[in-house]
């Protein structure tokens, strides 16, 4: 690319413009489209050329000459080039740094050099020695972009927003899942955290969810290898999160989150579709494209470099509990563990509505005999009595990379072990990542890239998440304000280990010491994704490269539960054996060309094809014969199997064009076809085809068009059109077939309950978006501006239909749902001293509006996910946005205010708009120091505009746990609101609420949806970090290379009215993480870690 | 660039071999036969129907009180529309199923293989699931419905009269089909193990249910009486019903997957959330019924229900429950029982209608076998109890009432039975305490989904407009006068 840019700027741009070729790309059927986008170019031209005649005018000769130096350290620079306004070369420095030149009077010339700001220097005076300082450039404006298919092009021509994060930003302040750290930095990113334990799962949305029904996610590329559908693939087990499920889910992670951070060079974040439409395939979601780090070629041997995490992790943030009454129900003014001399027993009871601490006696549970205690003790309180059952977590990483090479191969080895232990007691995993990655030159026409990676994850116990006996947040809800943690650490009654559990208080939840020690999920993870390929340059011009990549994992997995246990009284044990698989090889021909000196072009030609095959084999055993052995041979009964095989493939075809004209014009134009078996029927394969969809995109480096004030120094317009198509991942929707049921003797079956649709389509996102990118004041103020909007429709549905016509459900393409949006992107330089402190800024923002536009032709609305206990959901409804909740709300009088009856307020009986449970907008401040060796940096952001469900908050004010159910106790209260007067018209509340239990549940117990959301508006001290590094000088010293130390922390503070503990969640259910619903979330935790990386 | 139009070339043919066979689903058969479908379907029709005896019959007939002060409480005849979903999804779920047993069965049926039986069950089924929906919520899909498969997704509502008299026509049918039938593969039938002269008596004795239901109603009333005659006295050897308790149709749960009860895996303390009420248990109690330690837990020493219908905020005592020996129980798989066959015989002898035995006869032999099938005997002090002790001067209403207290109690876990029988006679006679809604009357239906407004809105529209508010106190066809 370099060569050609070079000869555009040696040549002159008189004449000739005539631009007389066209390019005919018969296959895509698509040259019309080709014809306008160069027809812009030529009008855009013909403008610029009619400006700078018109900046010629001048006539005295002037004589220049002198040095360019770097402005920090004073070296010359050699091959800085030396430009009038029309791309004249007017002189190149020499390797001294020497340059000469003749100029007329009052010519700008623009100093140009790889890696430094341009300089725009007037010359109006000759000069036999005019030095010219250069500041190197902090904002890369040529810096190279890896895009889709990964291929690599400069950031100034491409027509789309891209965001790229260095690998370093996601190592120096590690989380457990990496992605994790891509909050805050990339505009425009949504990234919803399952939060379940210490492998939990992220979804990357970007720009918003588009269909209603299909994956949202980001497209995941690892070395243009896609890994959503292979170890990208969520693997949570259990179903659903709310109580009345057998199981409820267990995040076992991705492979998203087991790609080890330390071998990741950058993640460059393509948002729309116009930058994915390669990968056309779910390119509508856009596409996260992480490159791992390849050898660099050493000076001297082999490089060593060992790097060393720990990280320790607490819980920040903890609701409101209350400490002032215990045990009991409605307003009980005694307590009694069993029936005693004191009255009927009150230790079944869930609730909290009780006594009062005032240092009476009752007769209560004793520990030792896990019984009634034979004499009264003295009633008081625990004090944080729950929290105290959360460990620090802890994280140890450890990674050693050699790396090295000669000019022809390169090769990197990285192995990295991860040891955890989470916040709750015996959770936790170990991971141990190898790496090898090889680049090789053999000749100069054969390039071969190999890279190898292997992981295996293991973990003895990774935790439940959600509302079910079987979890730990569930009794944390649950758990007594007048009991010790302590009571509960012997789980077994004595003398009946594996047989009986002990637990004091109501039988719904578990004994949370049982949980945690006998209740195990179990996993063991090997993954294996690895991708070869192959160069060949026939001429400089033209190449072919050939790659495969595999991608496969085997996963056993374990659920065991005791004896005792309240949803298993006889135990269980359950196993999953899973084998994924993603094959994908695909060839690209490039070719580049140019075709006059102002005018560069380059095509691609390519294809692929991937084939996905997925394997779950689960049995499971329901009850045991022997008490505390977990084998499928102790099964009590007919082992109950569950076997799921899936597998489909998509073929593809695809070009893309690229055409520069001088350096400020581009254009490049895509084209793809796919062919997905998802769309087969077993009959048919005559929708398989995909219609070809195409993206256009433009960009204009203005500021190299027109003579800009002096303060702006960069100033480019982006622009890009395009249709992406998809088939949806989700094979056999197309006939209709029996359900087995194997445990019916003799073979059974049942009719399925959607009926499919042998005719389905693919579905469809057309997005525009258009953005400038600006920077002011010698590149020390830079701004990037995005918007867009995109329309997704002909989704692919599950339409529900009335259960009369025989199915619940039916496939259609129907619906469609819009995002339009801004992204804006601000860095700054308010300080910069040479040698001394320099202070940048970077600042994100975001907004999305989503609108469902339309849904199938029978529903006006669509229920998109399910409340606890069917308490309102998140629906879709046209006009409304796909994030809304709905839920049963106050009753309110014409004005507005709430009615109460009998002193207790009234809920609607309809489902009521509540709010939206997507955020309006985000952003995002990073703030960074760097003085001397020392490096800080500060990142903070924020969400805000939307609002969730809190069932934690909700159950725990039914059981009178928080502290917003202290006022009233027992005097009673009077709500603010206003009341029916026996003539009709509303007058204020006037009555006491005496059952104060049942005025808080009315307000915020679980039926009100309205009175149990709230906001997840937050800021976030997410990051913040010190680094010392080292001088050259200093780290010889020490025998080394080089050497770094830091300290971070992240999750420092959160500023929110969130009432659990983290208002940015997601609950799991099954594999998908849904929003708005808080389940019983874990606690969130501050993280505290050093980094040491060292170099030899 | 030759090389390129052959790869060119070579992608482009062969893009989607192979896609039919790779789109063609290996977890599910494209194959079945009509014993593929019986057991699950009745299975589910049956786990369904217990769920709603359990948290909808139980409370609007006072087995049980779910205690609290929420709205939604069903036994103040408070239902969350919501509520409705459940049954009218379940029902026309498994009719799918049922429905598909005739088509594959009269698709085999021929001389070398006679599946009149599958067909004949098939039309039981069919009888039995449908007289439950159109019973439950009046007017409802039936000739057009289940047929998504033929594209008809949204089925127009037929008027309960017509749903009824087409059911007779398929219990005639089946009379016929279960004569001709053999018996049909044992493992594929739950219920009788395969045995198609008992599927006909359950079918016949169904026949008479459904028949005393609308034997009110003055437009078929005389084709009822006649026809309950014809069943019993007439053509006993041509329409056989169930002549004892072992041909009973129960689906015993036999705690082996996949025959548990859906109560079994059921957290203890979800079961006994609910309280017996005192309507159910204080009669057992005053009886002596043997049946009780069964039933009701005791409390502090004795079994003591709680009141229903009371009013908000003055909750009763929490008192007993039902044990949870229960929620493993066989015999709530209970589709129609041999003690009900009585009752219903016992009832069309008192109006007159039938003759070959005397009231009390059927009347004593459904209380015997009511307590046989719990296996216990009813003693001689029980049956010589003044309040069984029947007598012909008895008005018709202290009949009912003699034989709907017991049939009550035949009833339990019986879906939504006597709730029908309830709405139908007035019989048991209920308290009504001081907290119920529906101006104190017994919810006449549910009413439908609130979904099928948006999916099958037309009908929908034209339904209520035929039948009435689409609320729970609009009373259906056989229910109005």
């Amino acid at each position: 690319m370099n060569i050609f840019l070079k000869k555009a700027q040696e040549s002159c741009c008189g004449a000739d413009t005539e631009l007389k070729f066209e390019v005919h790309v018969p296959i895509f059927g698509y040259y019309k489209c080709f014809k306008i986008s160069f027809l812009v170019f030529f009008i855009l031209s013909l403008i610029v050329l009619n400006l700078e005649v018109s900046a010629q005018n001048k006539d005295e000769t002037l004589s220049v000459q002198g040095y360019v130096v770097d402005a920090s350290t004073q070296q010359p620079l050699v091959g800085v080039r030396i430009e009038d306004i029309q791309k004249k070369t007017l002189s190149v420095t020499d390797v001294k740094g020497f340059y000469s030149l003749k100029v007329k009077k009052g010519t700008r010339g623009f100093f140009r050099f790889i890696g430094y700001e341009v300089l725009s220097y007037q010359f109006n005076d000759a000069s036999a020695n005019l030095v010219i300082s250069m500041i190197p450039s902090t904002t890369e404006i040529d810096e190279v972009v890896v895009t889709a298919l990964g291929i690599e092009r400069q950031e100034k021509t491409l027509g789309y927003s891209t965001t790229t994060v260095k690998g370093e930003d996601l190592t120096d302040a590690l989380s457990n899942n990496w992605t994790d750290a891509l909050s805050g930095k990339v505009a425009g990113l949504n990234l919803v955290r399952s939060n379940a334990g210490p492998t939990g799962s992220n979804s990357i949305i970007l720009r918003g969810e588009k269909d209603l029904q299909g994956d949202n996610e980001a497209l995941i590329v690892v070395d243009g290898v896609i890994i959503n559908g292979g170890s990208g693939r969520a693997t949570a087990s259990g179903s659903n999160n709310y109580a009345g499920a057998d199981e409820t889910p267990v995040d076992y992670g991705t492979g998203l989150n087991d790609i080890n951070p330390e071998d990741i060079e950058s993640v460059t974040v393509l948002k729309g579709p116009g930058a994915a439409a390669l990968y056309g395939y779910r390119g509508a979601n856009g596409a996260i494209m992480i490159t791992t780090k390849s050898g660099r070629p050493n000076q001297k041997g082999i490089g060593i470099t060992v790097n060393s995490n720990t990280s320790i992790e607490a819980v920040n943030r903890w609701p409101d509990i209350q400490y002032e009454y215990g045990q009991g129900l409605d307003g009980a003014d005694y307590y009694s563990f069993g029936n005693t001399v004191d009255g009927t027993s009150t230790r079944s009871t869930s609730s909290a509505w009780g006594p009062k601490f005032e240092g009476q006696y009752f007769f209560q549970y004793d520990p030792v005999t896990h019984t009634q205690a034979k004499e009264r003790t003295p009633w008081v309180p625990y004090e944080g009595n729950t929290r105290a059952f959360f460990d620090v977590g802890k994280t140890f990483t450890n990674t050693v990379t050699l790396d090295g090479g000669s000019e022809r191969t390169r090769a990197r080895f990285s192995a990295t072990n991860v040891t955890n232990s989470w916040i709750i007691p015996n959770t936790g995993y170990d991971r141990n990542t190898v790496a090898l990655s090889l680049n090789s030159k053999p000749t100069s026409k054969i390039e071969v890239i190999a890279k190898v990676n292997y992981t295996n994850k293991k973990s003895d116990n990774l935790p439940s998440s959600g509302y079910n006996n079987q979890t730990i947040m569930y009794w944390n809800i649950f758990w007594q304000p007048n009991a010790s943690l302590d009571w509960l650490k012997e789980y077994w009654i004595p003398g009946q280990e594996n047989r009986k559990a002990s637990y004091p208080y109501s039988s719904q939840p578990d004994n949370p010491y049982l949980i945690a020690y006998e209740m195990l999920n179990k996993g063991n993870r090997h993954g294996m994704t690895g991708n070869v390929s192959a160069k060949y340059l026939f001429t400089p011009d033209l190449s072919v490269t050939v790659r495969t990549a595999m991608d496969f994992s085997y996963d056993h997995r374990s659920q065991q539960r005791p004896y005792d246990t309240e949803r298993f009284k006889k135990g269980m044990y359950r196993t999953q054996n899973i084998f994924s698989q993603e094959l994908n090889s695909d060839f690209m021909i490039q070719y580049k060309r140019e075709i006059s000196p102002d005018f560069k072009m380059s095509a691609s030609l390519g294809g692929s094809s991937q084939r996905n095959n997925y394997i779950k084999d689960e049995l499971r055993a329901d009850s045991l014969l022997y008490p505390g052995v977990f084998t499928l041979a102790n099964s009590a009964g007919v082992l109950n199997p569950l076997p799921y095989r899936a597998s489909r493939a998509i073929n593809s075809f695809y070009g893309l064009v690229t055409a520069g004209y001088r350096d400020y014009l581009f254009a490049d134009f895509s084209a793809r076809q796919d062919w997905s078996s998802v769309l087969a029927s077993p009959t048919s394969d005559a929708n398989v085809a995909i219609p070809i969809y195409s993206s256009l995109n433009l960009s204009a480096v203005i500021s190299e068009m027109f003579v800009m004030p002096k303060n702006i120094n960069y100033l480019k317009w982006r622009g890009s059109v395009a249709k992406v198509g998809s088939g949806s991942s989700t094979p056999y929707r197309t006939s209709l077939t029996y359900t087995p049921n194997p445990l019916y003797p003799g073979g059974a079956l049942s009719n399925p309950t959607v009926l499919p649709n042998e005719g389905l389509l693919p579905l469809s996102t057309i997005s525009y978006e258009t953005g400038i990118d600006i920077q002011f004041f010698r590149n020390r103020l830079g701004l990037d501006v995005t918007y867009y909007d995109g329309k997704t429709y002909d989704q692919i549905l599950e339409t529900t239909v009335d259960w009369a016509s025989g199915m619940g459900k039916a496939v259609v393409n129907a619906g469609m749902v819009q995002n339009k949006g801004v992204e804006i992107a601000l860095n700054g330089t308010p300080i910069k001293v040479n040698k001394g402190l320099t202070w940048s800024i970077n600042a994100t923002f975001s907004a999305n509006k989503n609108t469902v536009v339309e849904l199938t032709d029978s529903l006006s609305q669509l229920m998109l996910q399910n409340g606890p206990g069917s308490r309102g959901g998140v629906m879709a409804t046209i006009g409304g946005s796909m994030g809304d909740l709905y839920g049963r709300g106050y009753v309110r009088s014409p004005d507005g205010q709430v009615v109460y009856e009998n002193g207790y307020p009234l809920i609607s009986n309809d489902l009521m708009y509540i709010g939206n449970t997507t955020p309006r907008w985000k952003a995002s401040l990073m703030n960074q120091f760097k003085y001397k060796q020392f490096a800080m940096n500060f990142l903070f952001d924020a969400q805000f505009g939307a609002v969730a469900y809190s069932l934690t908050q909700a159950v725990m004010t039914e059981q009178g746990k928080t502290k917003n159910t202290l006022p009233g106790r027992y005097n009673g209260l009077i709500g603010k609101g206003v009341m029916l007067a026996p003539d009709g018209s509303y007058i204020p509340n006037t009555v006491i609420a005496e059952d104060i239990w049942t005025y808080h549940n009315a307000h915020s117990g679980r039926d009100n949806i309205e009175g149990s959301t709230y906001s997840t508006d937050f800021i976030k001290f997410r990051e913040a970090k010190i680094d010392y590094t080292l001088t050259a000088a200093q780290a010889k010293r020490l025998g080394l290379q080089r050497a770094k130390i830091g300290v971070y922390g992240r999750n420092l503070l959160i500023f929110s009215d969130w009432p659990a503990f983290d208002p940015e969640f997601g609950a799991l259910s099954g594999t998908e993480i849904l929003k708005g619903y808080e389940i019983a979330q874990f606690p969130s935790t501050r993280t505290f870690g050093i980094n040491l990386t060292v170099g030899f | 660039m030759k090389a390129l139009l052959v790869v060119f070339i070579g992608v482009s043919v062969s893009c989607k071999k192979g896609f039919k066979e790779l789109n063609t689903n290996p977890n599910t058969s494209e194959h079945v036969l009509p014993q593929n479908l019986l057991a699950p379907a009745l299975v589910e029709t049956v786990s369904a129907n217990m769920r709603r005896s359990q948290n909808l019959t139980n409370e609007l007939m006072q087995v049980t009180v779910n205690m609290g002060d929420t709205d939604g409480k069903i036994f103040r005849y408070d239902i969350r529309k919501n509520v409705a979903d459940y049954l009218w999804n379940s029902w026309y779920r498994q009719l799918t199923n049922f429905k598909d047993i005739y088509t594959f069965a009269e698709e085999i049926n021929s001389s070398d293989e006679n599946t009149k039986g599958y067909m004949g069950i098939s039309l039981v089924c069919q009888s039995w699931v449908y007289s439950m929906l159109t019973d439950t919520y009046g007017d409802v899909p039936y000739f057009n419905s289940n047929k998504a498969k033929e594209g008809i997704m949204m089925p127009a509502f037929d008027k309960q009269k017509d749903i009824y008299l087409d059911i007779f026509d398929k219990l005639e049918q089946a009379n016929q089909l279960l004569k001709e039938g053999t018996n049909i593969l044992a493992t594929s039938d739950p219920v009788y193990g395969g045995n198609v002269a008992n599927w006909r008596k359950f079918s016949n004795s169904l026949y008479l249910r459904l028949l005393l239901r609308v034997s009110a109603k003055g437009e078929v009333a005389e084709f009822a009486m006649a026809k309950i005659k014809e069943i019993v006295d007439e053509k006993p050897g041509e329409y056989p019903i169930i002549n004892s308790n072992a041909e009973s149709a129960i689906l015993r749960w036999t705690g082996v997957a996949p025959y548990n009860s859906p109560f079994a895996t059921w957290k203890p303390a979800d079961w006994y959330n609910p309280k017996t009420a005192s309507f159910f248990v204080d009669r057992l109690v005053d009886w002596g019924d043997p049946r009780l330690a069964k039933w009701v837990t005791l409390s502090e020493g004795e079994y003591a229900g709680v009141e229903s219908g009371y009013a908000e905020g003055t909750a009763p005592r929490a008192r007993s429950y039902m044990p949870t020996a229960l929620q493993s129980e066989p015999l709530l798989g209970n589709i129609m029982n041999f003690a009900e066959v009585q009752f219903i015989l016992a009832e069309a002898a008192s109006r007159e209608w039938i003759t070959a035995m005397i009231p009390s006869f059927y009347y004593q032999s459904g209380i015997t076998n009511a307590i046989a099938l719990w296996g216990f005997t009813a003693s001689p002090e029980y049956l010589n109890n003044g309040e069984f002790v029947w007598d012909d001067d008895y008005s018709l209403e202290q009949k009912l009432e003699m034989i709907h207290q017991q049939k009550y109690y035949a009833l339990f876990f019986t879906d939504v039975q006597s709730w029908l029988e309830y709405r139908r006679t007035g019989h048991p006679v209920l308290p009504k305490g001081a907290g119920l809604k529906n101006n104190k009357v017994m919810p006449a239906r549910l009413n439908y989904p609130i979904y099928v407004q948006a999916t099958n809105g037309d009908n929908y529209a034209k339904a209520v407009a035929a039948q009435g508010p689409d609320e729970i106190y609009t009373q259906v066809w056989w229910q109005k006068p």
